[in-house]
């Protein structure tokens, strides 16, 4: 989002989203626009791939399952549980990946309205990617924070998550509890300052560059915001996954899982897909 | 036929990709927790009256949630 006052180049990316207009009580922002966008895409591909999908896929279908294949193959070796949680992972991943290479299309952050605001013209971009507003990370996280306190009070009960949280011996639980509770909440902040960092750092980088060199250098930056936007979904979904299945396995230390147990004694580990597709290849 | 996919066919459990994920959410979690810790001492301090007794206690305590994340997530990756 360069600017152009007097002949000099200025700099000017926003860290507040921008508000374009109201809609009702509601105000729209241009992050709002990029997180529709984000969803508008998923959910073309939704439907591209479940009403045109082949059992031998075309390079586009290929395309769509890719990084589904890739994600599916980690997750199922995170727990026994991992069908449980799969979904929101897989959908933490795909949104977040979206959301952050909406921001390398064309038009993205250049085109938009210009504004007076304090004597200055001002663009107002109509798109910006939804991650990097710290709203919609912050919506993120919570929903994993949410769900990773599900998952440990599905595994250990409420009792259990309880006594985790005050530690042992319980004599420590006015030191203890306080820590778990600042060390609990780190995850949330981290998750989403992660992920709102690396992206907003990203869009200055590139409007910097496009201010400082508008010819071919800025094509080196996105190729490496493009990598960089596929690190940070695999990383905010890994760590998503991590804290659940790191919830149940606290509760597996101490007792017994059902699955593998049933496994083991059948000889067999709990199938993953991979091993699936591998064993019916 | 690729030596995982082997492995896997073979019965045996899929290997665990490397999370990278996890080293690089240590670092940012260890300063969360002191910044949190702080906020929060400051917060109660200035509703309170109390100044710096609660800062002081809050960042004590964020240093040692940050120590204590150290320790839990070594815990649970060495009991895998």
């Amino acid at each position: 989002m360069p600017e152009e006052e007097g002949g000099e180049a200025l700099i000017h990316v926003a860290i507040k989203a921008e508000e374009l207009f109201q809609l009702g009580p509601l105000m729209v922002t241009n992050s709002m626009v990029g997180a529709l966008l984000t969803t508008l895409l998923l959910l073309a591909a939704a439907l591209w791939i479940t009403r045109r999908g082949t059992v031998v896929p075309t390079r586009m279908q290929s395309a769509i399952e890719l990084p589904i294949e890739l994600m599916a193959g980690i997750i199922s070796t995170s727990s026994s549980r991992w069908r449980g949680y799969a979904a929101l992972i897989l959908g933490f991943f795909l949104v977040i990946l979206i959301a952050n290479w909406v921001g390398l299309l064309p038009g993205v952050g250049t085109i938009g309205i210009h504004q007076v605001v304090d004597g200055h013209e001002v663009l107002t971009p109509i798109v910006r990617p939804a991650s990097a507003d710290l709203n919609f990370t912050l919506g993120l996280s919570i929903v994993s924070f949410v769900m990773f306190i599900y998952w440990g009070i599905r595994a250990n009960g409420g009792r259990g998550y309880l006594r985790e949280l005050l530690g042992e011996p319980l004599y420590m639980a006015p030191l203890m509890f306080p820590i778990n509770l600042i060390s609990e909440f780190s995850r949330l902040i981290s998750l989403s300052m992660r992920l709102f960092g690396n992206i907003f750092a990203g869009e200055v980088l590139l409007a910097t560059m496009l201010a400082l060199a508008p010819l071919f250098i800025p094509a080196i930056f996105l190729g490496l915001e493009f990598l960089f936007g596929f690190v940070q979904a695999l990383v905010f979904a890994l760590l998503a996954m991590t804290y659940i299945s790191t919830a149940i396995a606290e509760h597996h230390a101490g007792g017994h899982d059902e699955e593998t147990d049933h496994g083991a004694t059948n000889g067999h580990a709990t199938p993953t897909p991979a091993a699936e597709a591998a064993t019916h290849a | 036929m690729d030596p995982d996919n082997e492995k896997r066919s073979s019965g045996g459990p899929a290997p665990k990709p490397p999370n990278w994920g996890l080293a690089m959410d240590l670092g940012l979690r260890l300063g969360i927790s002191v910044a949190l810790g702080l906020g929060l001492g400051l917060i109660v301090d200035n509703w309170l009256r109390t100044s710096p007794l609660f800062t002081l206690v809050g960042m004590v305590l964020g240093i040692a949630a940050a120590m204590y994340t150290i320790w839990d997530v070594a815990r649970d990756n060495m009991r895998k």
